[in-house]
C-alpha cells in the first residue's frame, strides 16, 4: 500500500504545485489588493453599498464585505469550491478508473498488491495532495499578512480551508464511487461536475429566494463555511460531510473489490452495471 | 504432492448475457510450457484475466500453484510473472523508474544480477521515457517486468508481439531458461511456428471451450494427411478406403490417386505393399494447417 502511495503521490505532484502556487499567488494578490483599498475604505465601503443588495447576499451581505475577514471570504472562499472543485472530481473520478480505462491497471494489479492495498494507498495519496494543495494556498493568505493591515489569525484563515477540504472530499469520493458504478470516468466527471455546479447556484440563490432554502439543503455546499468559518466550524456539519464521504468511500472500495477490471478501449460498462450492487458476471 | 502449477475446472464467464467461456478444463504440470491457442474471441485472454483475478469467473475453480486467485490473490501474484496481451504502460515514466516501481510492488526481491542481465539481453534502453519507445521496445518492458522476479509461474500473453526476429528467439531462450530452472510456462500466441518450437503441449481453445490439448507432435500426428500415390498401372484404390481413416479423395487419369489419412499411415503403408507403387508423397501437417482447420470449423458452424 506505501508503494501505491507513494507512486500515487509523485504522479500528483505536478499538480499540487500547479494548483497551490496559483492559489498562493492569488492569496499575494488579494492581500495586496486589500492593502491598497484599506488606504480608501470609505471609497470601497460606498462601492459596495452601492452593489445590488441580492448580489451581495449571495457573497453574504453588504455588511461584512469591508471587513477583512468578508474581503477574502467573497474574494477567495465562496468561488473556491467551484474552482479547486475541478480538481477534486478529476482526482477522484480518475483515481482508480482513469489507469483502466488506459489499460494500465492490468499490469498493477499483477503485482503482489491486494484491491484494497491499491485502494487505499491511492485514496490516501490524493487526501494527502487536496491537504497540500490547501496548505500551500493557506500559506499565500497568512504569509502576506505579515506585512499587510489585515489582521487575521492564522487559525481563522485556516476554518475556512478545513470546510473546504471537507467539501472537496465529499466531491472527490462522490466522482471516484460514480467512477466505478457509471459507464465511463467522463460520465463520473460529468454527473459529479453537474452536482458541484447546481449546488453552488442553488446555494447561492437560496441566500436570495427563501423558497429555494428546502431544496439548497440538499446540497453539499449548503455545508459549507466560509464568512462564518472565520467566527467557527459547525462541527456537525463537518462531521456530516466527512460522514457522507466516507460512506461513499465505502461504497467504492466494496464495488472497486468486487468487480471486474475493464480492459483498455473495451468501452463503458452496460447500463446492466449502472446498479451498484449488482455484480459483474 | 500437488504437480499440477495450473489447475481450471469447469470455468465459465459471462459478460452480461454474453457468454464468453463455457466450462474451461485445463491443466499444466509445473515445469512445462503450454501453448494456448486460439482464434480472436476465442477466450484466451477471458481465460488469463480469470486466472490472475482482474476478472471474475461466474463459475467453475481456478487453482495457481495450488492457491486460489480469488481468495489469495495477492500469494499468487508474489508467484507468477504476467505479460497482458495488449500492454499499456505510463507514457510520461522513464524505463528504469516504472520497472524500479514494479520492483518494489514486488518487495525489491529481485536479483540485481539477473535483472541487468534482462534488460542487456533484451537490448532494453532504461533512460528513455516510455512514451518515446516504439512498440517493440515497450514490449521488452513487458517481459523484463514478467521474467526480473524469476516466477514459478510465467503467464504470458502474446509474449513476442512486436518484437523483431532476433529479439523473439531471445525470448524463447530466455523462457527455455526459466523452464530450465522449474519455472512454468503458460504463454498464448498466434504465431504458431512459435508454439510448435516451444511449447511442450498445446491447448486449443474456441468459442470459449477447450477443442484440443496434446503435444505438438501428436496432434501433428493425428491430423489430417494428404497423400499422392503414383501407380505403375491403372490401379482400382477402393479397397483402400477399408482402411481406417482412409478416404480416397480423386483418382486421376495417370494411374495417380490421391487419399486423406486421418491418423497413422502404418495400415495404409502395410496395404500399399500389394499395390504397384512408382511414387508416394505426403503433405505433413504444421501445427498452423491444424489450428487453421479448427478455425475453419468454427467458420463453418458459424455459417
Amino acid at each position: 500500500m506505501f508503494v501505491e502511495f507513494k507512486h500515487t503521490l509523485r504522479r500528483y505532484t505536478g499538480q499540487i504545485l500547479g494548483w497551490g502556487i496559483g492559489l498562493a499567488l492569488l492569496g499575494v494578490l488579494l492581500i495586496s489588493v486589500y492593502d491598497s483599498l484599506a488606504d480608501q475604505m470609505e471609497l470601497y465601503q460606498e462601492m459596495i453599498q452601492s452593489m445590488p443588495e441580492n448580489m451581495m447576499a449571495f457573497f453574504g451581505g453588504q455588511d461584512v464585505m469591508a471587513t477583512p475577514e468578508g474581503f477574502v471570504a467573497m474574494e477567495f472562499f465562496s468561488y473556491m469550491p467551484l474552482i479547486l472543485g475541478i480538481f477534486a472530481v478529476q482526482a477522484g473520478s480518475g483515481l482508480l478508473a482513469r489507469d483502466e480505462e488506459e489499460g494500465t491497471l492490468d499490469l498493477i494489479m499483477a503485482h503482489p498488491i491486494s484491491r484494497t492495498g491499491l485502494f487505499l494507498g491511492r485514496l490516501l495519496a490524493f487526501l494527502l495532495a487536496l491537504a497540500a494543495i490547501l496548505v500551500l494556498a493557506w500559506l499565500g493568505i497568512v504569509v502576506p499578512m505579515n506585512w499587510s493591515t489585515m489582521s487575521l489569525s492564522l487559525i481563522e484563515v485556516a476554518r475556512p480551508f478545513v470546510s473546504l477540504y471537507a467539501v472537496l472530499i465529499f466531491f472527490g469520493s462522490l466522482g471516484l464511487l460514480l467512477s466505478l458504478v457509471l459507464p465511463s470516468r467522463r460520465w463520473a466527471s460529468l454527473t459529479t461536475g453537474l452536482v458541484l455546479v447546481a449546488g453552488f447556484f442553488i446555494d447561492g440563490f437560496a441566500e436570495l429566494n427563501e423558497n429555494l432554502e428546502s431544496i439548497a439543503r440538499l446540497t453539499p455546499l449548503n455545508y459549507y463555511q466560509h464568512l462564518e468559518a472565520f467566527e467557527g466550524l459547525k462541527a456537525e456539519w463537518l462531521v456530516g460531510l466527512f460522514a457522507v464521504s466516507l460512506l461513499f468511500t465505502g461504497l467504492a472500495w466494496w464495488r472497486y473489490s468486487r468487480r471486474d477490471i475493464r480492459v483498455a478501449g473495451e468501452g463503458g460498462w452496460k447500463l446492466t452495471s449502472l446498479n451498484p450492487f449488482s455484480s459483474s458476471s | 504432492m500437488n504437480n499440477e502449477a495450473v489447475l481450471i475446472k469447469d470455468l465459465t464467464k459471462w459478460y452480461g448475457s454474453f457468454q464468453a467461456l463455457y466450462g474451461v478444463d485445463l491443466t499444466v504440470q509445473k515445469g512445462e510450457i503450454l501453448g494456448f491457442l486460439g482464434p480472436n474471441g476465442a477466450g484466451k485472454t477471458t481465460t488469463i484475466r480469470c486466472m490472475l483475478d482482474q476478472i471474475r469467473p461466474t463459475s467453475g475453480s481456478i487453482r495457481l500453484l495450488g492457491l486460489n486467485p480469488q481468495q489469495q490473490p495477492t500469494a499468487v501474484q508474489e508467484r507468477v510473472g504476467y505479460l497482458p496481451g495488449e500492454l499499456h504502460l505510463e507514457g510520461s515514466m522513464r524505463v528504469d523508474a516504472l520497472l524500479g516501481y514494479l520492483q518494489e510492488l514486488r518487495g525489491n526481491q529481485i536479483s540485481p544480477d539477473y535483472f541487468q542481465d534482462l534488460v542487456e539481453r533484451l537490448e532494453l534502453d532504461t533512460a528513455r521515457k516510455i512514451k518515446n519507445l516504439s512498440s517493440g521496445n515497450k514490449q521488452k518492458i513487458g517481459v523484463v517486468q514478467a521474467l526480473m522476479h524469476q516466477p514459478e509461474l510465467l503467464i504470458l500473453d502474446e509474449p513476442t508481439s512486436g518484437l523483431d526476429p532476433l529479439m523473439q528467439q531471445e525470448v524463447y531462450r530466455l523462457l527455455r531458461e526459466a523452464q530450465s530452472r522449474g519455472a512454468t510456462v503458460f504463454f498464448s500466441s498466434h504465431i504458431l511456428s512459435e508454439v510448435e518450437a516451444l511449447a511442450d503441449r498445446v491447448a486449443i481453445i474456441r468459442k470459449g471451450e477447450i477443442v484440443e490439448e496434446s503435444t505438438p507432435g501428436q496432434l501433428i500426428e493425428m491430423a489430417l494427411r494428404r497423400v499422392v500415390i503414383s501407380f505403375q498401372e491403372p490401379t482400382d484404390v477402393s479397397p483402400l478406403e477399408d482402411i481406417e481413416g482412409v478416404k480416397v479423395l480423386s483418382r486421376g487419369a495417370d494411374s495417380q490417386a490421391t487419399l486423406q489419412v486421418e491418423g497413422h499411415m502404418d495400415q495404409l503403408i502395410k496395404a500399399l505393399a500389394e499395390y504397384p507403387v512408382k511414387d508416394l508423397q505426403t503433405a505433413s501437417h504444421s501445427l498452423e494447417e491444424i489450428f487453421l482447420k479448427y478455425y475453419r470449423d468454427q467458420t463453418q458452424e458459424e455459417n
